[in-house]
C-alpha cells in the first residue's frame, strides 16, 4: 500500500487560485462560495481544513474530488489537470452514503468489484482483500449486516473500509466523524491514525485531505491545518501542527496542542459567530470587534 | 403478515357470508339474488366441468404476457427518463397525455389491428400496466440518493456499471411497487377486455375468465357464476400479489 512519490518534495496535490461560484436556482443569483484558493498537499500529509458552517470547505473538497468543476483556477494531482472523479481519489461522506443495498461485505467489494482495478484482481485476490480491510477496520463478524444493522460508528468503519480496499493514493474526508457520538469520535480518531498507517514512514502513507469543523480533532490528526474563512471562502492561514507522531491520546494534554487550539480559535471565531447567526441558531460566543 | 391469513382475519368475511346468505333467503323466490349456497354449488360445477381452471389459465397466460410486455418497455423507458433530463423532457408529455386515456377506450384499436383473439387482450393489459410501471420507476431512479452516485464515481466506477450497480438496486423498491399495482390494473382490464374481444368465440374457457362471465351475463342469466368468477379472479390476484410479496423479501432482503 505505497503512495508512489514522484519527486521529494513535489506536491501531490495542487490547487491554483481557485474559485467557484453556484448560481442560486430561483432568484439567478451568483454565490461565491470559494475565492482565490492556493494550496499544495505534499505527499504522504494529513492536512485538515477547518473552518466555520458554509466556509466553503465541503466545496474545495468536491473540486478535489472532481465532483465539482471550479469556476476558475486550476486543479492538479501529480502535475496532472484534475477533470472528473478517478478512483485516485477515493472519498469519505459524512453521512457515510453506503450502499443500503448492500452488505458490510459488498459495500467493501464495491471498489475492486466494479472498479477500474476490477480486471486485474482474482476473485481469491478481491475476497482477501475485503478481508483485510474489513479486519483493519474491525468490523470482522459483521460483515453479513446491511447497513442499517450496523451503528453509525460502525457505519463509518465500513465506508473508511470501502475506501481503503478500492486502494485510491488520496483520501478526501469530508466531515467523516461528523455524525458520531462524542465518545466514538475520540476513539474512531485515534483508529483512523491507526488505519491510515501513522507508525509507517511517510512516503507508505497516503495523503489525506481532511475537512472538520472540530479544531482539536483537525489538530489531533494533522500534520497541517488550513484554517479558511467565510463569506467568500478563502483560505485564511496554514499552520504546522508540530506535535509528535505517533499521536496518543496524551497529545491531547500537550501545551503546543492548547496553544494551537486558542490560535486557531481565534482565527474562526468571528466568522463562527457570523455563521452561527445567519443559520439562525443561538450564537454561543460574542463577537469579537478588531 | 402471518396474522393476515390467521383465524382472526376469517371472522368478518364468515360474518358477511351469514348476512349475505339470510339476505337471499329473504328475496322472493323467483329473484336470481345469488346466495353463497348457489354460488358454492355453482363454483363446484364450474371446477368439475373443467370450465373454470380453463378460463382462469387463458386469462393468467394473458395477464402474464400483457405484464411482461409493460414491465420490459415501461422500466427500461422509465429507467431513460428518470435519469437522463433530455428523455425526460422529451417522452413526459406523450406519457402523460396518453395516461388518462382508459386501456377500455383503446379496444376498438386492438380489435382493428390484431383481432378478437388473444394479441387483442394482451395488448389492452399491456398497455393498462404500462403506467403505474413507468411512473414508478421514474420516480424511483429519481429519488436515488446523489451522495451514493457521488460516492461510486469517487470510486471510479464508470456511468453504465453506477446505473447498473447503483440506480437499478436503488429504485428496485420502487419498481417493486409500480409491478403490484400494475398487475392489479391488469386483472380489471382484462375482464373488461375479454367481455368485448373474445364475444364472438362461444362458450367454454378459451375465451378466458371476462368471456365467461359475459355469457353468464348475456346469454344464461346466470349470476351466480357471475360471482363465481368474481371470486376467482380475487383469489388468482391474490395469490400473485403475495408471490410478488415474496419475492420482494427474496430480492430486496435490505429492505426489511
Amino acid at each position: 500500500m505505497g503512495t508512489l512519490v514522484e519527486q521529494p518534495g513535489y506536491p501531490k496535490l495542487q490547487l491554483a487560485h481557485v474559485s467557484k461560484q453556484f448560481n442560486v436556482p430561483r432568484s439567478g443569483e451568483q454565490v461565491r462560495a470559494v475565492t482565490d484558493f492556493t494550496l499544495d498537499v505534499y505527499p504522504g500529509e494529513f492536512l485538515s481544513i477547518v473552518g466555520p458552517s458554509g466556509c466553503g470547505k465541503s466545496t474545495v473538497l468536491n473540486m478535489l474530488a472532481g465532483l465539482d468543476e471550479p469556476t476558475s483556477g486550476q486543479i492538479t494531482m501529480d502535475g496532472q489537470q484534475v477533470d472528473g472523479p478517478s478512483a485516485e481519489r477515493g472519498m469519505v461522506f459524512q453521512n457515510y452514503a453506503l450502499f443500503p443495498w448492500r452488505t458490510a461485505w459488498e459495500n467493501i467489494e464495491f471498489g475492486p468489484r466494479y472498479g477500474p482495478r476490477a480486471r486485474k484482481l482474482s476473485t481469491q485476490e478481491r475476497r482477501a482483500q475485503v478481508q483485510r480491510y474489513l479486519d483493519l477496520v474491525g468490523l470482522t463478524g459483521s460483515e453479513h449486516k446491511y447497513p442499517h444493522e450496523l451503528s453509525g460508528g460502525m457505519q463509518q468503519r465500513c465506508a473508511l473500509a470501502r475506501l481503503l480496499a478500492n486502494e485510491p493514493e488520496v483520501l478526501l474526508m469530508d466531515e467523516p466523524l461528523g455524525a458520531v457520538d462524542a465518545q466514538t469520535r475520540v476513539i474512531l480518531q485515534e483508529e483512523l491514525l491507526r488505519i491510515w498507517g501513522q507508525e509507517s514512514a511517510v512516503h507508505d502513507r497516503r495523503t489525506v485531505v481532511f475537512i472538520t469543523h472540530d479544531i482539536d480533532e483537525a489538530i489531533f490528526l494533522s500534520d497541517r491545518v488550513a484554517v479558511m474563512s467565510s463569506r467568500p471562502g478563502r483560505l485564511k492561514q496554514v499552520l504546522d501542527i508540530a506535535l509528535p507522531r505517533p499521536r496518543v491520546d496524551a497529545v491531547r494534554a500537550m501545551d503546543e496542542f492548547y496553544r494551537l487550539s486558542r490560535e486557531i480559535w481565534q482565527l474562526i471565531r468571528e466568522d463562527a459567530y457570523r455563521a452561527s447567526i445567519s443559520q439562525g441558531t443561538e450564537p454561543m460566543v460574542a463577537p469579537v470587534h478588531s | 403478515m402471518r396474522a393476515r391469513f390467521g383465524l382472526k382475519g376469517f371472522l368478518l368475511p364468515c360474518v358477511l357470508l351469514i348476512v349475505w346468505q339470510l339476505w337471499g333467503i329473504a328475496q322472493p323466490a323467483q329473484s336470481a339474488a345469488p346466495v353463497p349456497t348457489h354460488v358454492f354449488e355453482s363454483a363446484r360445477q364450474l371446477i368439475a366441468s373443467g370450465d373454470l381452471p380453463l378460463a382462469i389459465f387463458q386469462s393468467i397466460q394473458r395477464v402474464l404476457l400483457g405484464f411482461l410486455i409493460a414491465a420490459i418497455v415501461a422500466i427500461s423507458i422509465g429507467l431513460l427518463m428518470g435519469h437522463f433530463r433530455f428523455a425526460d423532457r422529451n417522452l413526459d408529455p406523450i406519457v402523460e397525455s396518453f395516461r388518462p386515456v382508459a386501456p377500455i377506450a383503446l379496444l376498438p384499436l386492438a380489435i382493428l389491428w390484431f383481432g378478437t383473439g388473444t394479441p387483442a387482450a394482451v395488448f389492452i393489459v399491456a398497455y393498462a400496466a404500462f403506467f403505474p410501471l413507468i411512473i414508478n420507476t421514474i420516480f424511483g431512479v429519481k429519488q436515488v440518493d446523489g451522495l451514493v452516485i457521488q460516492a461510486a464515481r469517487t470510486m471510479g466506477v464508470g456511468r453504465f456499471r453506477i446505473l447498473q450497480t447503483v440506480i437499478i438496486p436503488s429504485a428496485l423498491p420502487s419498481i417493486f411497487v409500480g409491478a403490484r399495482l400494475a398487475m392489479g390494473i391488469a386483472w380489471t382490464s382484462i375482464v373488461a377486455a375479454e367481455m368485448a374481444v373474445g364475444a364472438k368465440s362461444g362458450g367454454g374457457g378459451t375465451g378466458g375468465i371476462g368471456q365467461m362471465m359475459f355469457i353468464f351475463y348475456a346469454y344464461s342469466v346466470k349470476l351466480d357464476g357471475i360471482v363465481v368468477c368474481m371470486i376467482a379472479v380475487g383469489i388468482v390476484a391474490l395469490l400473485i400479489d403475495l408471490c410478488f410479496r415474496i419475492l420482494q423479501r427474496k430480492v430486496m432482503p435490505w429492505a426489511h
